[in-house]
């Protein structure tokens, strides 16, 4: 039998070159029996972690595949390529380091190579040089040079069926013998298949920025640079006997494999005479005192003990050890923060201050052990979430303490999406601009699954059309394929040795930042270690709140508080944490939560997960009482009748958690421990490949074969392939419970503290000022503009107000602050701070004292911010472009300043009230005066529109017609074409639906109105109320007309869109 | 006179736009009325327009093109006034001070040029007033077709909102949001306080339109063409007077040419019958020349086309694709291959102006794999002597490529892709003694139905050389099949 190993293959990560994914070339390679395969992308490793993932999925699967770890040097100085394999650790590092090398001196994405930089690490490297096309005498001298310094090099040659190839391979064997580098077969593959071959023109198309018309020589000949199986490089090579041997011995000789990066964490510093366990031991029961004053439980105490046990069994001591060190940094730096992830379910990360998560918690039973097995031997996961003001410290202080050359962030790959890959596809096959227009705006949102008939014929092309079936076809193909690395979000990776001697590093866009070549689930994979160091908004807004409270830290808000879930339970959460979306909203009142793990519930339920797993509804009604909790159970024979119970209960017999689902894998369809990884895995990277497929017929026939219902257990793996897109397990659930009732809490207590916390954090969540305002408003804050005299940059507490909170206590006035003014900087704002300190009380002194700009001063007039000073608007911005422009000037020589105001006295028109109204929308993007729509009140009752408060009370499926503003509009993919409105008016908001057919015949108004009012029907479920759209009226150009004096308007042609606000989309 | 934003033409009911790249993002440059009427907007984002109007049509926006299409509007109005201006992007400007009485009055000559206008499709405002400043006011913020009577614009502009007054974007946003909505209010604001505020520019062009100070206006002139005239005292109509009129205006302008050191690859003579119609006939050459005895030949054969009607009083010509070229070569010592040049290209332009211009060409390699079409024909004299790209020598092609392959029969070869050891072709056995291939090449899938596409729709080709030592580029059509015999053609002799 003949021995072949592939030692040239390119992936799709040697960009817009390789036409396969690494995991496809090793699957391919190992179905032709081959013994080994390497991937050797341009001056690049990014893509070896997947091939050899693919290899240990392979081997599991009883193969004896090797995917080889090198990669193919482009060098700028005119050197012919090589591939080089690294034989031993020691010789990887080095092949890293020389990478990182010559990409820290490029841009970001490029890798500047000279021969000089190889030599100084090429050793222990086992070189193939890569000949040219022309076989002239540059190259044979090149050559011999090579082989003359290197000890270990190859001659690689590929048969592609050019005309000359015979003559061609008989050439570089005469020069391989002359000298000492022998050839070796290859062939040089860019795709695993020959049916790839369209999609390699293409990308080829891609790169050289042509289509395929115009593309000529610039592409392949033919189909030949695929994999070929050890029989076919055989006889390719027939006349060169040995050739195809040689590639056995070469990767014989490889003896490095990526396994042998695995857990090289480093040390944390301890204390002189301790070992990093009984540092962490220390820290345990220290913490362990301080959460527990009243002395640790037994339950408790033997948890701990049982953790540290296998945190020391599975040597993860210093990872404890390093997330600490940043939590305990951050907390001093007063940034508040929280830990979740996996392994943050353990009681040890709640004693260290890691997480505020008890897990001993009656009902929440997560003890860690059972997340973090023995023999699944990968890293625990722990993210921590910081204030996202101030993440960029943290950040900071991770690069301080391990040093540049240990710490770096994780690469993110960037895959082609559905858009992106039509639009270029289209463009390399000749389509037109507003035709790959067309197609790439039938896909709604970033993700979807290609581009489906319906909305083709939409955009009036024909989906059956030769051209658009070939860019759609490809396009497929295209979707997922790797388009460049960027930088993670905070995924840090931390290494004991010299970090570029485990994976490349080099510049991302921003100046002063590096990123490593792999991305998380490579580091996964590997099983090295990583900490993710994330922002998270309402962390910002929570940590203002306790400042104003007087709080320091989440652990001090009293525990359920029966007023915050009363408050829930009444949809009454705009602007908490989570829960305040439309979705959210409409579930609160039917799932009247009333304790802390209710929250949980809510969070994890209103996710595409159990939406599109139909959880839902089952749930809900097993809560209402109106269906009964039952647990399904496998046939007698098979096992216990409770086997579900104990995972299940909790959620009423429903699976809600990825957790447990992994758990009914395990119990209910037998999966073994790693097959169960495997799937969790294929979950976690399900966009990339997409092999949960695979797992899905396991675990159906599998639960099936037990005597389980087949609709049962296909309802739960539905909601498997649901957590692949958007994984929500309990752990990450409960974490952000924490943060709901933190922020419901706050938002409960003192709504003007609330108010301002969010106003200084924005821009967060889900409502814009103008809504968080009202709720406040509405929750007796009462909320002053911004004013020159009184305002500073953020929005600020003043005297208690005529309000009252939950506890009959005074709420305090909340006073806007600059920051609500469009355009308006913060500089500005301190100066002018600055200036009324000092005294200044005119617009004249404040213009001089303070030295800002009158750009500024102008801002603020338009603001209306002038008017403590008796100025209106418009006299105030009279005033201001009166002002000299060079205000400098003036300070230096008030005299002349003074002379200047003389100057005949104007009267400007008055401003009517929805001029003004109109106008503070324009620049504070909210206004205290008077809601719009109150001045549109007598028009919407003559068309017969109810206000939107009046909703509530009306009985079930009454046709009635209400209108207003348009805040949002969302067209969920979970949703199925439906699109949802959210519309204000002085009253209230009011939650429309517009089903597919009312949407598709009247889409230009519900995607394009600002001011609008349906008409249709009422649909009440308990407290839910919704309005189902059955016509539109479209009042927009109504709103323009607020900006019209009274009296005939000029005629005035223009782009004026009527727009007060812009409303959030999500499309 | 402004030319609306309408560019629909054919189907009224679609709406349809213009794309630009604003600073990476796509948005709309232009809509039609029909999109407007939708509410989409110059400025608006291209995802967010068609979120809304799903079916709108979307072209590039080409400002080059919108340019030359106003210089040609520009142009045309001469026929109204010589002095026009064209104002950038959309409108210009016709000084009909002292002509509009060739028309018979301001009223029917705007009635006339509305007319005509119109007959071309063109959608327009237009109004006149005693400065350009109140014509612009009333053309874009106005009633279409006023006249405003002399020295009584200030009245219609009044009621007019300030960017009537073409001021700076910024400052007339800002003038209206002090409750100044038309210019009337800003007529009776005190001077200094409102130059002090919006700068002396605010007011310069409120005295523009009032006419209390000149607006200058750039007019345009043609720049200077190419071009040459001849005018007779008799009309003329007889062949051999056409022909000599022709020479003459030819040397006439060669004349020029050859003083100012250029040569045209292109001269169009235009004969103006008595009744106003003008009769263009064209030649072309392959390196451009001045030489008014050649240029002439060349029309020559053309000029039957001609018919005089009632006889010809002018004729023009002019000349296009001028660029410069070296004095003439006549001297006994000149350069061999430029005498070569010399002698080839009246021959060249000799033929193709009889044969017709695409029957004269030479032949150079077109990038593509596909043999057939690897070879391209390009024009018969060109200035660069050949394109660097040739033929890739390593992939050698025949001196002779059939233009259909032929079938050749009774071929012996080795599976799946050995050389042929002999076939039959023409009905004669050639054994082959040597061979090489071979080479593989695919076909241009993307010309191929999807389903008919296939990896193995290769061509095999082989070069082999018979007993004789005859050699021929011989291919197998498709991926060696064991179920089906192989089907081989001859596509090309070697030498």
């Amino acid at each position: 039998m003949t021995r072949y190993a592939e030692l040239q293959a390119a992936s799709n990560f040697s960009f817009l070159r390789g036409a396969s994914h690494p995991g496809e070339l090793v699957f391919g390679a190992d179905a032709l029996g081959m013994e080994a395969i390497g991937i050797c992308d341009r001056n690049s490793l990014a893509g070896v972690v997947r091939a050899w993932s693919e290899m240990q999925r392979r081997r599991e699967a009883g193969s004896t595949i090797r995917a080889l770890t090198g990669c193919r040097l482009d060098f700028e100085d005119g050197t012919p390529s090589l591939l080089v394999y690294p034989s031993d650790r020691e010789a990887y590092g080095r092949l890293t380091r020389l990478l990182t090398l010559g990409q820290r001196r490029a841009e970001k994405g490029e890798c500047h190579l000279r021969w000089t930089d190889f030599l100084d690490h090429a050793q222990g490297q086992l070189a193939l040089v890569v000949p040219p096309d022309r076989l002239d005498a540059k190259f044979e001298a090149d050559l011999r040079r090579i082989s003359g310094e290197l000890p270990d090099v190859w001659l690689a040659a590929a048969r592609r069926y050019g005309a000359r190839d015979l003559q061609r391979l008989a050439r570089l064997q005469g020069l391989a013998q002359a000298h000492g580098a022998p050839m070796v077969a290859v062939n040089d593959v860019l795709y695993h298949g020959p049916e790839r071959r369209a999609l390699q023109d293409v990308l080829t198309c891609i790169r050289e920025g042509c289509t395929i018309h115009e593309a000529g020589l610039r592409l392949q000949a033919n189909a030949e640079r695929h994999l070929k199986s050890p029989e076919e490089m055989a006889r390719l090579f027939a006349r060169f006997p040995g050739a195809v041997e040689r590639s056995v011995e070469i990767a014989g000789r490889i003896g490095f494999d990526l396994s042998q990066l695995r857990y090289e964490y480093p040390d944390e510093p301890v204390p002189p005479g301790k070992t990093a366990i009984q540092h962490l031991h220390d820290l345990a029961w220290e913490g362990a005192a301080w959460r527990f004053p009243a002395g640790v439980p037994e339950r408790e105490r033997k948890t701990i003990e049982h953790e540290l046990h296998l945190i020391e069994k599975l040597d993860f001591p210093n990872y404890f050890l390093t997330v600490h060190d940043i939590v305990r940094w951050a907390r001093e730096q007063g940034i508040l923060c929280q830990g979740r992830g996996s392994a943050a379910n353990s009681l040890v990360c709640f004693c260290l201050g890691i997480t505020a998560v008890d897990p001993t918690k009656p009902g929440q039973d997560l003890l860690f052990s059972r997340f973090i097995s023995e023999t699944r031997g990968e890293p625990p996961d722990i993210d921590v979430d910081f204030e996202h003001e101030r993440r960029e410290e943290v950040m900071q202080y991770v690069y301080d303490r391990y040093g540049r050359d240990r710490a770096a962030i994780v690469a993110t790959v960037i895959h082609y999406r559905p858009r992106m890959a039509i639009r270029q596809v289209g463009k390399a096959l000749g389509l037109t601009e507003d035709i790959t227009a067309a197609l790439a705006n039938t896909v709604w949102g970033s993700y979807g699954d290609g581009v489906p008939d319906a909305h083709i014929r939409q955009t009036g092309l024909d989906p059956d059309a030769p051209e658009i079936r070939r860019a759609t076809a490809l396009a497929q193909e295209l979707l997922g394929f790797p388009r460049h690395l960027s930088q993670h979000v905070g995924g840090y990776v931390l290494t004991k040795r010299r970090l570029d001697e485990t994976v490349p590093i080099g510049n991302a866009a921003m100046p002063d930042r590096t990123f490593i070549e792999w991305d998380k689930d490579d580091i996964d994979a590997l099983g090295l270690m990583k900490v993710d160091v994330l922002a998270l908004g309402m962390l910002t807004a929570l940590k203002k709140s306790f400042d104003l409270l007087g709080i320091a830290d989440v652990a001090e808000i009293p525990q359920e508080e029966p007023g915050v879930y009363e408050m829930l339970s009444k949809a009454d959460s705009v602007g908490v944490f989570q829960v305040e979306s439309r979705a959210q909203m409409s579930m609160l009142p039917r799932m009247r939560p009333s304790t802390f793990y209710d929250l949980v519930i809510e969070v994890a339920i209103v996710r595409p997960g159990p939406i599109q797993g139909d959880m839902v509804h089952p749930y809900l009604r097993r809560r209402e009482g109106k269906e009964q909790v039952e647990y399904p159970s496998p046939a007698p024979e098979h096992g216990r009748a409770d086997e579900l119970e104990s995972i299940l209960k909790k959620t009423l017999g429903v699976p809600l958690f990825q957790e447990q689902a992994m758990r009914i894998a395990i119990e209910a369809a037998k999966f073994s421990d790693s097959e169960a990884d495997g799937l969790r895995r294929s979950m976690a990277t399900f966009r990339h490949y997409g092999s949960v497929g695979e797992y899905g017929v396991k675990f159906v026939e599998g639960m099936v074969a037990r005597g389980y219902d087949p609709a049962f257990a296909q309802r739960c793996f539905q909601q498997i392939e649901g957590f692949g897109s958007y994984g929500f397990p309990e752990s990450h659930a409960i974490s952000f419970a924490l943060l709901v009732y933190a922020s419901a809490w706050v938002k409960w207590k003192r709504p003007d503290v609330f108010c301002v916390a969010l106003l200084n954090s924005q821009p967060m969540g889900f409502y814009q000022p103008a809504q968080l305002v009202r709720d406040a408003r509405e929750h007796g804050v009462e909320v002053r503009p911004p004013d020159v005299l009184a305002s500073e940059w953020d929005c600020a507490l003043e005297e208690p107000g005529r309000g009252l909170g939950p506890e009959r206590d005074p709420l305090r006035v909340v006073r806007l602050g600059f920051r609500q003014i469009k355009g308006f900087k913060k500089e500005d704002a301190d100066l002018i701070v600055q200036a009324r300190q000092a005294g200044a009380a005119t617009l004249q002194e404040i213009a001089l004292a303070s030295g800002v700009n009158r750009r500024a001063l102008e801002l603020l007039a338009e603001a209306d911010a002038f008017a403590s000073l008796g100025l209106s608007r418009r006299d105030a911005l009279w005033a201001v472009k009166g002002l000299s422009t060079d205000i400098r000037a003036q300070k230096e020589a008030p005299l002349l300043a003074r002379q200047s105001l003389k100057e005949a006295q104007v009267m400007l028109p008055f401003m009517s009230a929805p001029q003004e109204v109109a106008e503070d929308y324009r620049t504070t993007s909210l206004s205290l005066k008077a809601h719009p729509m109150t001045f549109f009140r007598e028009e919407l009752a003559r068309i017969g529109a109810v206000p939107c408060a009046a909703l509530a009370g009306m009985r079930d499926r009454r046709r009635v017609s209400a209108g207003g503003i348009v805040l949002v509009r969302q067209r969920p993919g979970t949703a199925k074409g439906v699109v949802f409105l959210t519309l204000e008016d002085e009253t209230g908001i009011a939650n429309v639906v517009v089903w597919r057919d009312v949407f598709e015949a009247n889409r230009r108004t519900v995607m394009g109105a600002s001011f609008l009012v349906v008409h249709g029907q009422l649909q009440k479920e308990g407290e839910v109320v919704h309005l189902v759209a059955e016509r539109f009226t479209d009042l927009s150009p109504r709103l323009g007309a607020m900006r019209d004096d009274e009296g005939p308007a000029p005629q005035v042609r223009s782009n004026v869109t009527g727009r007060l606000i812009r409303s959030r989309d999500f499309h | 006179m402004e030319p609306g934003s309408g560019r629909d033409d054919s189907d009224k009911a679609c709406p349809f736009a213009l794309v630009e790249n604003v600073r990476g993002a796509r948005r709309l440059a232009a809509v039609s009325l029909e999109a407007a009427r939708l509410r989409l907007w110059p400025g608006q984002k291209v995802t967010d327009a068609v979120a809304v109007v799903p079916d709108l049509l979307t072209a590039e926006a080409e400002p080059e093109k919108d340019a030359e299409a106003l210089s040609a509007l520009v142009d045309w109005c001469v026929r109204f006034s010589p002095a026009v201006a064209a104002d950038a992007p959309d409108g210009l400007f016709l000084d009909v001070g002292g002509v509009a009485h060739l028309f018979g009055g301001e009223a029917e000559m705007l009635a006339d040029f509305q007319g005509r206008l119109a007959a071309n499709g063109l959608p327009f405002r237009c109004t006149i007033a005693d400065t350009p400043g109140a014509a612009w006011a009333l053309a874009h913020y106005g009633a279409d077709g006023t006249i405003a009577p002399p020295a009584g614009q200030g009245e219609l502009i009044a009621p007019l909102p300030p960017a009537a007054l073409r001021l700076d974007p910024d400052a007339a946003a800002q003038i209206e949001r002090l409750g100044l909505r038309r210019i009337g209010q800003l007529m009776e604001l005190p001077r200094a306080p409102l130059a002090r505020r919006f700068g002396q520019a605010t007011l310069d062009r409120l005295d523009q339109a009032l006419g209390r100070t000149k607006e200058a206006l750039t007019f345009r002139r043609p720049p200077t063409p190419w071009v040459a005239r001849l005018a007779f005292f008799e009309p003329i109509s007889a062949p051999e007077d056409l022909a000599r009129v022709a020479h003459d205006v030819t040397a006439k302008l060669c004349e020029r040419l050859e003083r100012e050191g250029q040569g045209a690859r292109k001269f169009e003579v235009c004969f103006h019958r008595v009744d106003g119609k003008a009769l263009p006939v064209a030649v072309g050459l392959s390196l451009p020349g001045r030489d008014a005895a050649r240029v002439a030949k060349l029309f020559a054969p053309k000029l039957e086309t001609v018919d005089p009607g009632f006889g010809i009083d002018v004729v023009t010509i002019a000349a296009f694709e001028v660029e410069p070229v070296s004095g003439r070569q006549v001297k006994l010592d000149a350069r061999k291959d430029a005498a070569v040049e010399d002698g080839l290209a009246p021959l060249v332009d000799r033929l193709a102006n009889r044969l017709g211009e695409d029957r004269v060409w030479r032949a150079v390699p077109v990038e593509s794999h596909v043999p057939e079409l690897s070879v391209g024909r390009a024009p018969a004299l060109n200035d660069k002597p050949c394109d660097q790209s040739s033929w890739d020598p390593e992939a050698p092609r025949p001196v002779r490529l059939f233009r259909r392959p032929e079938p050749v029969e009774d071929v012996l070869a080795l599976t799946p892709d050995d050389p042929p050891r002999q076939f039959r072709w023409r009905g004669r056995l050639h054994r082959v003694s040597r061979a090489e291939g071979p080479e593989r090449l695919g076909e241009e899938w993307w010309k191929r139905e999807i389903e008919e596409v296939s990896a193995a729709h290769v061509r095999d080709y082989y070069r082999v050389e018979d007993a004789d030592g005859q050699r021929f580029w011989l291919f197998r059509a498709g991926l060696y099949d064991p179920r089906e015999p192989a089907k081989w053609w001859l596509h090309g002799l070697f030498g």
